[in-house]
């Protein structure tokens, strides 16, 4: 398992165990997170799982694929140097203590 | 002895006791009756289909697979080829680009059910859900009008399967056969005089300069009609199912239509159509005590996944208040359905019209005709009386 903390609009934290190999996406959504919709369930499809992840973990996630930064324009909030999609970040021993805020709007 | 055969009767009728028992004490079974393994939980499901590399879709996803299929279409590709066919495709069925087909689709959906003011009691596949899921596909992929009810009966065959023989039948085959020579002759039209619709971009695109081969292209457009036309109805027959049988989640839909995304969302959890899709495995793989080995093939039983207890509470009640995030009613990760917003719009306005027509009903039936399929589990009748 590999801990991940999800930061909501409003600034509530939520910690969740995501199992490895797993997406954070998929993490959160079956643990009941708010602010991630996943419309597309998965297949990088809809920019319904944007989320900023904290600058000091950035540089150790592999870097979004093509697919990703394309999707990424269509993320209906800010987009900022360290959005990502929750679908692209697969749960791994070294992400364990990630952090990524989430955006005021995904749809 | 437990045994679990997709290809039963008793299957296609009533699967989740099975499922509750391969959850509980097989979870991960060999059913000698399909030649594959079965995964029933909804965590090894998900850690399944991220694990795309171990778990491969390259030799065919439907349970019984169509012939000559696997490996020329979205469904049956792993990535980077799947990637690159689907990037195609996509970006007509984001939510943005449907946004036009929402009016569209609404007046389709208010014209089909119109004629049902006459009628006490009907059908509602016939009468209602198979005119309105073949006039939105062919509006979506802007197909030309005429031949609708043919192509809905070969979709509806095609995904079928032979309970005794445990294979397609040749009745099967033949609906194949007939879709795809159909697709074929919309793609010559549309290359010969292109328009600005999917079939057209998609039957001249090329992936890093090359040309796609004519299978991926002719097996990708059948697949999108069969999807289209099958799943969509399969899908809304479960939703009037479940509105049929739970008097109280109906009302409260009717008397307020925005509950009817929720409701729809239950629905793919309570019920899903697309039970169960299959995989490969591309090395030995040890779970729960077993050991797969490589080219086995794999059953990933969303429907039991979604009534798994170990991931929603009291997974057997039908409880439109529950937002079942997560569920795995389009399945998920890479290889999760592509038209997901399409059917959720069209699946909302298809009821919010029936309903204005059709405000409160009761099921007739009290055994339903099920489907013979080893994969999608929907009625083939669905009589509905108004109340």
């Amino acid at each position: 398992m590999v801990m991940v903390s999800f930061v909501e609009p409003g600034g509530a934290e939520q910690q969740i165990d995501v199992p490895e190999g797993w997406s954070l996406m998929q993490g959160a959504m079956s643990n009941g997170v708010e602010g991630i919709e996943g419309e597309c369930g998965g297949s990088c499809a809809c920019a319904t799982c944007h989320c900023y992840v904290d600058d000091a973990w950035l540089e150790k996630l592999p870097a979004a694929a093509e697919n990703e930064l394309a999707m990424l324009e269509n993320v209906v909030a800010e987009r900022r140097p360290n959005s990502r999609l929750a679908c692209q970040i697969k749960a791994g021993a070294a992400l364990d203590g990630l952090r990524v805020e989430l955006p005021e709007a995904q749809s | 002895m437990f045994s679990f055969d997709p290809y039963s009767p008793a299957v296609d009728a009533d699967p989740f006791p099975f499922y509750k028992t391969l959850r509980d004490e097989y979870p991960c079974f060999w059913s000698k009756e399909a030649n594959m393994w079965v995964l029933s939980r909804y965590a090894d499901i998900v850690t399944a289909l991220n694990d795309w590399q171990t778990f491969s879709s390259a030799r065919g996803n439907l349970m019984t697979e169509l012939p000559n299929r696997a490996g020329a279409t979205l469904g049956t590709t792993d990535p980077p080829r799947h990637d690159r066919l689907r990037g195609l495709v996509q970006h007509a069925f984001m939510k943005r680009n449907l946004e036009s087909l929402v009016e569209p689709i609404r007046a389709i959906a208010k014209e089909t059910a119109a004629p049902l003011a006459d009628l006490r009691q009907f059908d509602f596949i016939e009468d209602f859900s198979s005119k309105f899921t073949v006039r939105v596909l062919f509006a979506a992929l802007g197909l030309p009008l005429g031949d609708e009810a043919q192509v809905r009966e070969k979709a509806v065959l095609m995904v079928q399967s032979d309970a005794a023989t445990r294979q397609k039948g040749p009745e099967h085959i033949a609906a194949y056969n007939w879709m795809q020579e159909y697709a074929a002759k919309v793609i010559a039209e549309r290359r010969a005089n292109p328009q600005n619709d999917l079939i057209s971009h998609f039957s001249m695109a090329e992936i890093d300069g090359d040309r796609l081969d004519e299978r991926e292209v002719l097996l990708t457009t059948t697949t999108l009609i069969m999807a289209g036309i099958e799943s969509l109805g399969g899908f809304m027959a479960m939703f009037a199912l479940n509105m049929a049988d739970h008097a109280d989640a109906r009302r409260q839909c009717v008397a307020n239509p925005a509950l009817l995304v929720d409701a729809v969302e239950e629905s793919l959890r309570f019920n899903t159509s697309a039970q169960r899709f299959r995989r490969c495995l591309t090395r030995d793989h040890t779970l729960h005590g077993q050991t797969m080995r490589e080219g086995d093939f794999v059953c990933l039983a969303y429907g039991s996944g979604n009534r798994d207890e170990r991931q929603f509470a009291n997974p057997d009640v039908y409880d439109i208040t529950r937002k079942p995030k997560g569920h795995l009613g389009f399945g998920g990760s890479v290889h999760a359905c592509l038209g997901t917003t399409i059917a959720r719009i069209s699946v909302k306005a298809a009821m919010e019209a029936f309903h204005e027509v059709v405000p409160d009903y009761r099921r007739v039936q009290e055994q339903l005709p099920w489907m013979p399929s080893s994969t999608f589990r929907s009625p083939l009748r669905l009589e509905l009386a108004r109340i």
